[in-house]
């Protein structure tokens, strides 16, 4: 070590703090690190479980609605005459029933998601939160028009789509607040 | 999940002793260590390689002792704890060294912060400012400070308070 090395350990180290030994640790935390790791990636697994369950509900919304559509256009434009009229409703009324039962269905089931996610989502900015009770309020109307027609299809679809909004809601949160913490 | 192992086998005690220096107390650090290390596991994709690994996980472990001390009331944060090691070399040595030790626990969690990542882990004032969100000025004289107080407690084991009183008045002044 030249005169010139010594002087600046001397000027970054002047007390020789790095002369200090390093510390034997006494214990060994690799068992809880890797029970909390293989935690994390079945919670990552299991978000992305999440995600494409979204994606599937919100792809089954779409094909009821447009069988709907098509069931209402081949009924709506040419009225049956009198003496059919009876078979004619039967006819239409079994598909609809179908699609009510399925959307009732995909509403309970984003029901119980949005119930997980709203448990595991922190906080969340005001903007969001405000979105979020907007369609907590919607929801709630649709609910009421329900109670009154309660096989109204439209009604159900609604429901369902604000649902699937407020889920993506909390799940973009989550995403962020995972963000947030992994970045500490 | 091996490659992690091996990484924690590797860097685990580096890491806790930087833990323990900053923070002078065991199971504090050992949290914090344990912590880090999940988090920097978690957030692997990050570390782009260009750099040693060693100053990236140092960063995380330094961030997180950081962001624990924080949290600690301020009256339960200087505690001097039994875990000097034995020196090596010579008694006049080892006895030096121990004293060195005993007077880091000592100081303020602050001044033995900035004493220990800039003398010790070579961090740059403005990095230091960065990290404890001051100014650069109040690293240096946070510096200073720990310095002083160090080779006081080394040489007298008694601080001088009218270091002291300059010192405060000069942090007020520029903090």
């Amino acid at each position: 070590m030249t005169a010139n090395d010594q002087w600046k350990a001397n000027e970054s180290d002047p007390l020789g703090l790095r002369g200090l030994d390093a510390i034997e640790p006494g214990y060994d935390g690799w068992a809880q690190i890797e029970s909390a790791l293989r935690s994390h990636n079945s919670n990552q697994r299991s978000w992305q479980k999440t995600g494409t369950w979204l994606a599937l509900a919100a792809g089954l919304v779409l094909v009821i609605g447009v069988v709907l559509r098509t069931n209402e256009n081949l009924i709506a434009p040419n009225p049956p005459s009198p003496g059919f009229a009876t078979s004619g409703a039967h006819s239409a009324s079994v598909p609809v029933k179908d699609n009510i039962s399925a959307l009732i269905g995909i509403s309970q089931s984003m029901e119980e998601q949005v119930a997980r996610l709203r448990q595991e989502s922190a906080s969340m900015p005001a903007e969001s939160a405000i979105y979020v009770a907007e369609l907590e309020d919607l929801i709630a109307q649709v609910d009421n028009q329900l109670s009154l027609t309660p096989d109204s299809i439209d009604l159900w679809g609604q429901r369902v789509n604000l649902l699937l909004d407020l889920a993506q809601i909390y799940q973009q949160q989550w995403e962020i607040d995972y963000g947030r913490m992994a970045s500490l | 999940m091996r490659a992690c192992e091996i990484i924690y086998r590797k860097f685990h005690k580096q890491a806790f002793t930087v833990a323990v220096r900053i923070c002078n107390n065991r199971e504090l650090a050992q949290d914090v260590t344990q912590e880090a290390f999940i988090s920097a596991f978690k957030r692997m994709k990050q570390y782009r390689g260009d750099s040693p690994f060693w100053g990236w996980l140092r960063r995380v472990i330094v961030n997180h002792t950081i962001s624990a001390l924080r949290k600690l009331p301020r009256h339960d944060a200087v505690e001097l704890e039994d875990y000097m090691a034995p020196g090596k070399g010579d008694q006049d040595g080892l006895g030096r060294c121990m004293d060195l030790e005993q007077a880091l626990g000592q100081l303020t969690d602050e001044d033995r912060l900035v004493v220990w990542l800039h003398d010790v882990e070579g961090y740059k004032h403005r990095e230091i400012a960065s990290l404890v969100g001051k100014t650069e000025s109040y690293s240096k004289t946070r510096l200073n400070r720990a310095r002083a107080r160090l080779r006081v407690l080394i040489t007298d084991g008694e601080p001088i308070d009218a270091l002291d009183e300059t010192m405060n008045a000069t942090l007020n002044a520029t903090a």
